[in-house]
């Protein structure tokens, strides 16, 4: 199945696999004291309490999408002013050109519709996604990640990462087993 | 099986029981005292306190049903408080009573004075008189009452209950009244704030009126109960029993509520502002000029824009003591709001026509509210303490703590 699979290979991270969320978490706390940060957990159900142990900070979502939802305010602010009041304007029942209370809901809607559009754009975005290839399906039993069991990975990227010390410092966290990921 | 006496709020809520008392009966003195020489003006101030109190009493019968509906953490650990605000009903239907006098002896509604060939007379008939709208009300109020008293019912024998399909079949039974009951008292809340409110300007009509009343009594609702629970949330039994979760929830909800009530209001304003019919407008022109347009621009400021603005920020709302000064706020705004609503409408006593803010405004329109409220809070602290501050018997009721304590 990995035919060209190669020891020599370079490795993307070392990642251990444990039976229980209780004891991802416990390892996931060891790993933050350690002083790893370039980080991540695998497991087949939302865990909230893995933010807190492998110390990842809030997303900065909520604040694109607010500023999403200004752009579409003031976008919408924008279209119908350039329309009704510089492009062609035109009387409609008596009211000022620029009548401010037939201009909310286009501004409400639009506001809605890019804030909208940042929430789903941006989770996909910072989530790195869409993802064709990931070095952690090289191992076999991550498949395993979304029905019942736990893995957490340490890249190799991290300033801590040294092969020899990592891959012990991750066997002694009391893992089902620990595995090299290949890149 | 849980201990229910440690489960009681702490004695030393009697204190403000006391306070909101005797506040309450020397603004009952005074107000009393303004009635015997403006009746019109005292009792046009008593439905603004009137509105304002028993919109929480009623908005909190509403959202205890909706909690029964949705289920989650939230309304398990508010529902006893929500059922203490819905007990303080027989005391709402009681300051109903000068109105009903009021109308009766055709003092306070415009209304009771148009000639008969008006058109809003004519064609409404029967259900203009002083007789039939005093008796709709009783009609409405029965309503209430049988939902408060049902739900009330099952809430204590459920407390009695000693194992879990007890408990889980009374909660499946208040659930599925609940459904039913949403509906009849939607209807109920519009038929009602048409004729309590609306009807200040017998020519004048929405047809979101209802609505409007009920986003706004639940936000009143909410509001008030984030207070309560604040304050019992460091003292025991709460502290162990609410978490930044909790609060967090009923943030949300209080923004969307916020949200909700601009929406409708909004919807009303545009709807009149495209018509542009004049028997329509008229409401909002009043309400546009002679310094009303400065309460109108603080109420899109203050009970829409502010809060909003505030509430859509995470750490806010996971911080009680926040959210609770954030709910007074919100509520002193629900005041003004209905003072917006109430007090330009048309009056009987001459001298009131294109009245401005300051002319009508009256000191009777602070001291009725303080007096309903006054004796208000001291039933409801009452009810309160009556029976055990959380429903410690629900199937649901542990996991709704420890929700409270996740992120």
């Amino acid at each position: 199945m990995f035919a060209d699979f190669d020891m020599s290979k370079k490795i993307y991270g070392i990642m251990a696999e444990f039976d229980t969320a209780t004891e991802m978490v416990d390892a996931a706390n060891e790993i933050r004291l350690a002083g790893y940060t370039k980080t991540d957990a695998f497991s087949p159900f939302p865990l909230h309490e893995i933010d807190e142990a492998l110390g990842i900070k809030r997303s900065i979502l909520p604040y694109l999408i607010f500023a999403g939802g200004i752009t579409g305010l003031l976008t919408a602010l924008g279209l119908v002013y350039f329309v009704h009041v510089l492009d062609y304007p035109i009387i409609v029942g008596g009211r000022p050109y620029f009548s401010l209370p037939s201009f909310i809901p286009p501004m409400f809607e639009l506001t809605i519709l890019f804030s909208a559009g940042t929430a789903v754009f941006g989770m996909l975005f910072l989530n790195g996604l869409p993802s064709p290839y990931h070095p952690v399906f090289n191992v076999p039993r991550f498949a395993l990640a979304t029905r019942e069991k736990f893995f957490v990975l340490i890249e190799a990227e991290d300033p801590n990462y040294d092969y020899e010390v990592t891959r012990k410092f991750m066997e002694s966290l009391k893992a089902q087993e620990v595995f090299d990921v290949p890149e | 099986m849980a201990e229910v006496g440690k489960y009681f709020v702490p004695q030393g809520m009697n204190r403000f029981r006391t306070v909101a008392l005797g506040v309450g009966a020397i603004a009952l003195l005074l107000w009393a005292g303004g009635a015997y020489f403006s009746t019109e003006q005292a009792l046009r101030s008593w439905l603004l306190g009137f509105i304002f109190w028993g919109g929480i009493t009623i908005g909190c019968l509403g959202v205890l049903m909706l909690q029964y509906l949705t289920g989650g953490a939230w309304g398990v650990v508010i529902r006893r408080t929500l059922e203490a605000g819905a007990r303080t009903l027989p005391l709402v239907i009681l300051a109903f009573v000068p109105i009903a006098i009021g109308v009766y002896s055709r003092s306070v509604y415009a209304w009771t004075h148009l000639p008969a060939d008006d058109p809003a007379m004519a064609h409404r008939g029967v259900f203009m008189e002083p007789w039939f709208w005093i008796l709709r009300t009783a009609i409405y109020f029965a309503l209430f009452y049988v939902m408060q008293y049902l739900l009330d019912k099952w809430s204590v024998q459920q407390d009695k209950t000693d194992n879990v399909f007890d408990s889980e079949r009374i909660l499946e039974k208040a659930s599925r009244f609940s459904g039913p009951a949403t509906v009849i008292y939607s209807l109920v809340v519009t038929f009602a704030v048409v004729d309590w409110v609306m009807t200040l300007d017998a020519h004048w009509f929405s047809t979101i009126w209802g609505l409007l009343f009920v986003a706004g009594w639940a936000l009143s609702c909410f509001s008030f109960t984030v207070v309560v629970m604040a304050y019992l949330s460091d003292k025991p039994p709460m502290d162990g029993i609410l978490g930044k979760r909790h609060f967090h929830d009923l943030g949300k909800l209080m923004l969307a509520l916020t949200m909700v009530w601009a929406y409708f209001n909004f919807s009303q304003f545009l709807i009149i502002y495209s018509g542009n019919l004049p028997e329509e407008t008229s409401w909002y022109l009043t309400r546009m000029k002679n310094g009303w347009g400065y309460v109108g621009i603080i109420l899109i400021l203050f009970h829409f824009a502010f809060p909003f603005l505030i509430l859509l920020q995470q750490d806010f709302k996971r911080k009680a003591k926040w959210l609770a000064t954030l709910g007074i706020f919100i509520l002193l705004m629900r005041l003004v709001d209905m003072y917006y609503q109430i007090a330009p409408a048309p009056r009987i006593a001459p001298g009131y026509e294109n009245a401005s803010l300051l002319h009508a405004l009256s000191w009777l329109d602070f001291a009725a509210p303080v007096a309903i409220g006054g004796i208000w809070l001291w039933w409801f602290i009452g009810q309160l303490m009556k029976r055990p501050i959380v429903p410690i018997q629900d199937p649901f009721f542990e996991s709704a703590v420890s929700h409270g304590k996740g992120h």
